[in-house]
């Protein structure tokens, strides 16, 4: 094995979309975190306690 | 001592040419009581996009702990002992997490416009941490002792002097760099982020855009 292909081995594979070109690890991490921020939003908070909470709040 | 055990002077309450007065005053206004460590929160803070901030906080003390053993050992520990190499993959593991709760924080807080309210400064103080942030994430990179942090560095040098800011650090100098990385631009996010952590209880969790805070 040649120290180019070793080199290589490390760029990772890429995705190129026009002027557009992303690694697949830095792909998969985004769809990641996109999916994180959604399923944050639509999931159920787990709430142990029957106390309410201070409904007043205290925007200004 | 000039008063009795159990007694204050009444006339300390209000010596304004006492510094250590003037600095205790300016402490204890700084959020509203009860807020530095609240134990209850407004009912729309029960939702798990409220939780991120936190869980960016929680990063950064494992960063900084995993920083610190990490100094221990110096900066070419990771290449000859395995558990310089563990050290250094929570260091490096942590980081990431970070910037993936940040950046999800960040979402969350941009699409509820979290600068409301007069809460300005504290959405301001939070983009300046995360532009300090990736500073302070950069310079780790560069402080890798490696070809890839020689790399980087090399294509770093470039941009950085291509949009004119090249004058006042080299980042082709590793010592240079690594002093940064663990002094000068961890003080600037531990400080920005006591700062923005002191405004959120100052002024309290943005509520969503449709809460209803009559009821």
């Amino acid at each position: 094995m040649s120290v180019l292909s070793i080199v290589a081995e490390g760029a990772g594979r890429y995705i190129s979309w026009g002027v557009i070109q992303i690694s697949v690890a830095n792909l998969t991490i985004i769809v990641v975190m996109v999916l994180v921020f959604i399923l944050a939003l639509v999931l159920p908070f787990p709430s142990s306690h029957g106390d309410k909470s201070d409904e007043e709040g205290r925007a200004r | 001592m000039t008063t009795r055990s159990g007694e204050s002077s009444p006339d300390t309450k209000t010596d304004s040419s006492n510094w250590t007065i003037w600095l205790r005053t300016r402490i204890e206004g700084l959020v509203p009581p009860g807020q530095a460590l609240p134990d209850r929160q407004p009912v729309y803070v029960a939702s798990w996009i409220y939780v991120f901030g936190v869980m960016t906080l929680a990063a950064l003390v494992l960063v900084i702990v995993s920083g610190c053993v990490l100094a221990v050992g110096g900066s070419a520990w990771w290449h000859v002992s395995s558990l310089g190499h563990f050290v250094n993959s929570v260091h490096l593991w942590s980081v990431q997490l970070l910037f993936g709760f940040m950046v999800i924080h960040l979402w969350g807080k941009f699409w509820m416009a979290a600068w409301r309210g007069e809460r300005a400064l504290t959405w301001i103080s939070g983009v300046v941490l995360f532009v300090v942030s990736i500073g302070t994430s950069f310079t780790g990179f560069l402080s890798q002792s490696n070809f890839d942090s020689q790399w980087i560095g090399g294509q770093a040098k470039d941009g950085l002097n291509s949009v004119g800011i090249g004058a006042w650090f080299n980042v082709l100098n590793p010592g240079q760099m690594l002093m940064w990385h663990v002094v000068l631009l961890p003080l600037a996010v531990v400080a920005i982020t006591l700062i923005h952590v002191i405004l959120v209880r100052r002024h309290g969790v943005v509520p969503p855009l449709d809460a209803n805070l009559e009821g």
